[in-house]
């Protein structure tokens, strides 16, 4: 099937005003991240008992996206389903845009960014998942161009085996991401289910945003694009991704309220405050549960406009999950005297507050506008969109 | 810039940058702690924590502590620092509700976690069983914070201006940092600053000695009186015990 790839013009008025709003977010991102360093992370809304936040939850969130996108990729690179040729390269661009998203929200979250680049080649820990994980998200973008060249070549056999690596390189790039929380000993964090939780939310929300993006910019261009593909993004492919995530979620959550051990952490994250509020509305049911059901039923699963929906919902619902992945554990104190309760202390020791800052909303929305500008450059650069793209018709 | 060109030059600096950030996972480097011929080796420094003789509103090691180790104040209870905090804690089940008063610090654990997930080695456990951190080489990445069970570290989220004891070092904002058993003085032949602020004031609710030689104080308590660990069954191996508890 013969493809033709073209570069967006990019001399509308909508595409400079877009490149300039992301490059003004990139600014007052960079900015806030140089005032944290030169006065402190007390900027941030982070404190000693909640010593990870927004940035964090971001970073997970954005690496968690990248998965999607390979998948979407691999259709046509793996699977050789040539309908999803037309994809292929944009999937695959912002696959590697999101590791970077996500390598660059870890980066401006640390207390000493000056040390990053030197201290963790000189001693690197291979105990510690921190350490693993900045080759496994490394090698993951180097793949992603490996891939991204070859589609550009049109090389068949090394699009194959490169999108055959990247999807399993995937695996382990969002098992490792899971593996930061589930490998420490704390209530919310240790459960060896996180890891593939944290796959089967990621690939839901790489596809739900893959078809945000898609429909996107073909329509943004005005260019063909066979509603057919779309749907079927949405039906079977989000759905079951949808289904999978609830699974995981169902059983990772009746293991923790059901063992007495766990039930009162298990409790404090179900109905213990707002993030119970997150989880039930935002993730369960409009992230998880209302689109599963919308793609699954045949009037709305068959309507772009309602797969896009479903789309949005699903990466808004993933969002809140990375949010509770981080800061429910945290904000949840460790027993430390089982059958005691504390009645006074110099610390917060009982369950504690976060709130985002303004500076770390900054930090986010800086990233946010760096990949966006950087996917807008793409566009204007590279020939990574399709002039149409249209479903084969049956031989 | 052609496509092509563009490829070959974002293709060099991320090939370059995985490279760097992958090779050290194969040539990964050891820490220079103490040798096995230091005089720090075959030593196990503990602590036994007496609450029994502990009084509640006695903050004697707690001022002593912030002194020597120019601990952080913010009077901010979300960026203070505590190297050793004191918390009132009720029993839930007896009748009577009286209150103990339990004094907390990093507990030296035998398997740290917060040394486990540190991605530079920055906190280490020394050959005489301390965890320390290196302020020098932490990034500030808080992973410690997040594995330590105990809520004993903490992160300087500002800058310290107070700095009364000029012959220590004060960190910088954005390091880790946690109790080190005053592991300068213990250098010098000296016992921790708190253990020194209790006896000065004529009270003996904190030990401290080699755990590894029977006939250290420490040692005797531990072998002989009922004493506590804080959470034994996580597997950690404090060596803060704790009697009373």
């Amino acid at each position: 099937m013969q493809v033709e790839f073209s570069k967006i013009e990019g001399r509308s008025l909508p595409f400079y005003l877009a490149g300039a709003a992301l490059a003004a977010l990139a600014i007052a991102g960079i900015y806030s991240t140089y005032l944290m360093s030169v006065h402190g992370l007390y900027l941030s809304g982070m404190t000693n008992r909640v010593p990870w936040g927004l940035q964090i939850s971001m970073a997970i969130f954005y690496i968690g996206l990248s998965a999607g996108s390979l998948v979407v990729s691999g259709l046509y690179g793996i699977f050789g389903k040539l309908e999803y040729k037309p994809f292929a390269r944009i999937a695959a661009y912002l696959a590697m845009l999101f590791l970077i998203a996500g390598l660059l929200s870890i980066l401006t979250d640390q207390g000493r960014v000056d040390r990053v680049f030197v201290k963790p080649f000189t001693y690197l820990n291979v105990t510690s998942m921190f350490s693993i994980n900045p080759s496994l998200y490394s090698g993951h973008v180097l793949i992603c161009i490996i891939y991204l060249w070859a589609l550009f070549r049109e090389k068949g056999t090394l699009t194959k085996i490169a999108s055959f690596t990247v999807c399993l390189w995937a695996i382990g790039t969002h098992t490792g991401t899971g593996a930061i929380f589930a490998f420490v000993p704390r209530e919310l964090y240790n459960s060896a289910l996180l890891p593939p939780s944290f796959v089967a939310a990621a690939l839901s929300s790489g596809a739900a945003l893959m078809i945000l993006v898609k429909v996107a910019v073909f329509r943004g261009t005005g260019r063909p694009l066979d509603d057919k593909l779309v749907i079927w993004l949405g039906r079977p492919l989000l759905a079951v991704f949808l289904v999978c995530t609830l699974y995981v979620l169902l059983i990772e959550n009746a293991h923790r309220f059901y063992l007495a051990e766990s039930r009162e952490a298990g409790t404090f994250f179900l109905f213990g405050g707002f993030h119970s509020v997150l989880f039930w509305f935002g993730l369960i049911i409009f992230g998880c549960i209302i689109p599963a059901i919308l793609l699954f039923v045949r009037r709305t699963g068959t309507s772009v406009p309602w797969v896009v929906f479903s789309s949005a919902l699903v990466v808004v619902g993933v969002l809140f999950e990375r949010f509770l992945i981080v800061i429910p554990g945290l904000i949840h104190p460790p027993e430390l005297f089982p059958g005691w309760e504390v009645t006074g202390t110099v610390l917060w020791e009982g369950i504690v507050e976060y709130s985002i800052s303004f500076y770390e909303v900054l930090q986010a929305l800086g990233v946010l506008g760096i990949i966006g500008f950087a996917f807008l450059m793409g566009l204007k650069f590279l020939p990574l969109a399709p002039t149409e793209a249209r479903q084969i018709a049956p031989a | 810039m052609d496509r092509r060109e563009f490829l070959k030059k974002g293709g060099a600096a991320l090939a370059g940058t995985s490279g760097a950030l992958g090779l050290p996972l194969l040539t990964s480097c050891g820490v220079n702690t103490a040798s096995e011929d230091s005089p720090l080796a075959g030593r196990k420094w503990g602590m036994v924590i007496d609450l029994n003789e502990c009084q509640s509103d006695c903050t004697a090691c707690l001022d002593a502590c912030r002194h020597e180790n120019n601990v952080a104040f913010h009077n901010d209870k979300r960026w203070d620092i505590h190297w050793i905090r004191k918390v009132n804690i009720r029993s839930k089940e007896s009748e009577d509700h009286t209150e103990k008063s339990v004094l907390l610090l990093c507990n030296h654990c035998e398997n740290p976690p917060c040394a486990q997930v540190c991605p530079v080695q920055a906190t280490y456990k020394r050959a005489d069983g301390i965890v320390v951190v290196d302020h020098h080489r932490c990034i500030g990445c808080r992973y410690c914070m997040i594995a330590c069970p105990y809520n004993a570290r903490f992160f300087n989220y500002k800058e310290n201006e107070e700095w009364p004891n000029t012959d220590f070092p004060k960190r910088s904002h954005g390091v880790a940092e946690s109790c080190n058993f005053c592991a300068h003085l213990l250098d010098q032949g000296k016992r921790p600053a708190c253990v020194e602020a209790c006896e000065a004031i004529g009270v003996r609710a904190l030990h401290f000695g080699d755990l590894n030689d029977p006939e250290s104080d420490v040692s005797e308590i531990v072998a002989s009186a009922p004493v506590k660990r804080i959470r034994d069954d996580w597997g950690t191996e404090p060596k803060v015990y704790y009697l009373g508890l």
